[in-house]
């Protein structure tokens, strides 16, 4: 699914931000990225989605070679790539339904089917009663459940989550963190970059640490909480009906 | 996506950029209006004038003006020299009793002046109209009739030879100057009308980076992403020309036929108004400015994203960049 060969990052100015990493995820893992503050976690994700290119090394990601691939090609690989960031990055001015909905959109989807798609997606992150709220009407943890299901829509099989419980209190960092394991329980490859280490010893799994650019540790930790075991997650939820017109979850969405 | 659902696309987020920032828009279509009116105004002036001097060459005359001594048989045989030429359409002799009467009736206030003279004081003249055909000729300052009138100055029957088409010839180069200086000055102005709307555009990309980088984020091409940017500036251009293309007709109609119950710019009699305002330009002329005002605007968005770099991938969003970890 991803893998990373010889890769370094250099940034302009001299910075390396990654050396010589050579790594493999598998489709369907779960992988933790753990570091401290400038160990490149951020950059590993940014090649992996091609906002970077990396100075040396291949990257391959479903079969394509994206340390190569051309600026016009980019737009697709990433329609099948989700990405969630700490900062949620939703767009205030719009509604929760006009947030989630940009891919589908982009894709030509007519207004029936985008408006399916976002209540199948939002109802998964349990805020399909929340369509036509604007971001800042919702709380934090709400807020990065929205970013989600926009990371979610197009059903990608990798999903990138840069610290999203960076911004979270406690409550909401768990709760972030057992929506995606369910995601994950689906076949979604996840790949969670996070300096809070005591959430992966809870959680458990496949751990990849970096320190100053450079891969220093890839095992598997067992989780620590049974709170967090895959069995006693809720399983996901089935495609919904068609929100009619009257539905007030469809309310206010086109 | 096909191509008809993203041109609906992006007219719907052309025509909101536009309503939601109106202020800026209007800044814009005005620069535009107003460079266009400026280079407007000129091929309007241009274009009369071209229409009187045509009108001019049409009517204009070569007058010969006679040696006093000659012969009435030379005189007969100079006339019938000229009227044999093939671009001589007429000849009409003026004697110089008709020559006096002429003057006294054409400015009275000198009539006083040809007082006093043993005989007649002004010459008698050959009023020549030349064919419509031949003036082109002349025009080009070579052929046939310019040799022809070449051989008339050097005629010692003739004591002058005064061609209308001389003055017109000159002012056709007036003509052509103020055609350059209008186009020159037009052009000046829609630089400064395409950097405006490049500015705007930047702005209105400036305000909307973060649904461009989400945009990007989850796949958007750069042709989905860019055109409603393009399709607003095409918009502004060609709102720009259309506004333009108004206020000349406006100004024109205000010169040639005044507003009821007040005073048209040509009423007073002010015959040079009056003539330059005769009539409205071509068609095609209207188009091609509303056309060049929209060209203007696409021009503006493509520079503006340009400059921008929005193409690039690295420059999703300064804040993406400040929040990296590496």
């Amino acid at each position: 699914m991803i893998r990373f060969f010889s890769v370094t990052k250099r940034y302009p100015g001299g910075q390396v931000a990654l050396r010589d990493l050579s790594l493999e995820i598998a489709a369907g893992d779960m992988v933790f990225l753990t570091g401290s503050s400038g160990a490149g976690k951020t950059t590993f994700l940014k090649l992996i989605y091609r906002e970077e290119v990396p100075t040396q090394g291949q990257i391959i990601v479903h079969g394509r070679n994206v340390s190569s691939l051309p600026l016009r090609k980019v737009p697709y690989l990433r329609r099948d790539i989700g990405v969630v960031f700490q900062d949620f990055r939703l767009i205030h001015r719009k509604t929760i339904f006009e947030n989630v909905v940009y891919l589908p959109r982009i894709l030509g989807f007519d207004a029936k089917s985008q408006r399916q798609r976002a209540y199948d997606v939002l109802r998964q992150v349990g805020l399909s009663h929340r369509m036509s709220a604007f971001p800042l009407q919702l709380s934090g943890g709400e807020q990065q459940r929205v970013a989600i299901a926009r990371a979610l829509i197009n059903e990608p099989t990798i999903l990138l989550a840069d610290e999203p419980t960076g911004n979270l209190d406690p409550g909401l960092s768990e709760e972030i963190l057992r929506l995606l394991l369910t995601i994950h329980r689906r076949g979604t490859t996840i790949v969670l970059a996070t300096h809070d280490r005591s959430l992966i010893e809870r959680v458990g799994g496949r751990v990849l640490t970096l320190a100053d650019g450079s891969l220093i540790d890839d095992r598997h930790l067992p989780g620590g909480d049974p709170a967090f075991a895959i069995d006693d997650l809720p399983p996901p939820e089935p495609p919904s009906a068609e929100p009619t017109a009257a539905s007030p979850t469809a309310e206010g969405a086109a | 996506m096909t191509f008809i659902q993203a041109l609906r696309y992006f007219v719907r987020e052309a025509a909101l950029s536009l309503a939601r920032s109106w202020k800026v828009s209007a800044l814009a279509i005005l620069t535009i209006a107003v460079s266009l009116g400026l280079t407007g105004a000129f091929l309007l002036i241009n274009h009369n004038l071209h229409q009187r001097v045509a009108q001019w060459q049409r009517e204009s005359k070569v007058v010969l003006y006679l040696d006093g001594a000659l012969a009435e048989a030379d005189r007969q045989a100079l006339i019938e020299r000229v009227a044999a030429a093939p671009w001589v359409d007429d000849v009409a002799l003026v004697d110089a009793a008709t020559s006096r009467a002429r003057f006294v009736e054409n400015f009275p206030s000198l009539a006083d002046l040809l007082e006093g003279w043993g005989e007649e004081p002004l010459p008698a003249s050959l009023e020549v109209q030349i064919d419509a055909a031949a003036t082109a000729d002349r025009a080009s300052g070579s052929g046939d009739l310019t040799i022809w009138l070449a051989g008339l100055r050097d005629d010692p029957a003739v004591i002058m030879v005064d061609d209308d088409r001389d003055w017109l010839a000159q002012l056709e180069t007036v003509i052509w100057v103020l055609r350059g200086a209008g186009l020159l000055l037009g052009g000046v102005l829609l630089i400064t009308a395409v950097f405006t709307i490049a500015s705007v555009i930047r702005l209105t990309a400036y305000l909307y980076r973060d649904e461009i980088a989400v945009m990007r984020m989850v796949g958007a091409t750069e042709f989905f992403i860019r055109g409603p940017f393009y399709l607003e500036g095409l918009l502004q251009g060609l709102l720009g020309g259309l506004a333009a293309c108004g206020a000349l007709a406006m100004l024109h109609t205000m010169m040639i036929a005044p507003p009821a119950g007040g005073a048209g710019f040509a009423a007073g009699g002010d015959w040079i108004l009056t003539a330059l305002a005769q009539e409205f330009l071509p068609t095609g002329q209207v188009l091609g400015l509303i056309a060049l005002g929209g060209l203007a605007g696409l021009v503006g968005a493509v520079v503006s994203l340009r400059r921008e770099s929005l193409g690039r991938t690295q420059e999703i969003a300064p804040s993406w960049i400040e929040s990296a970890d590496a």
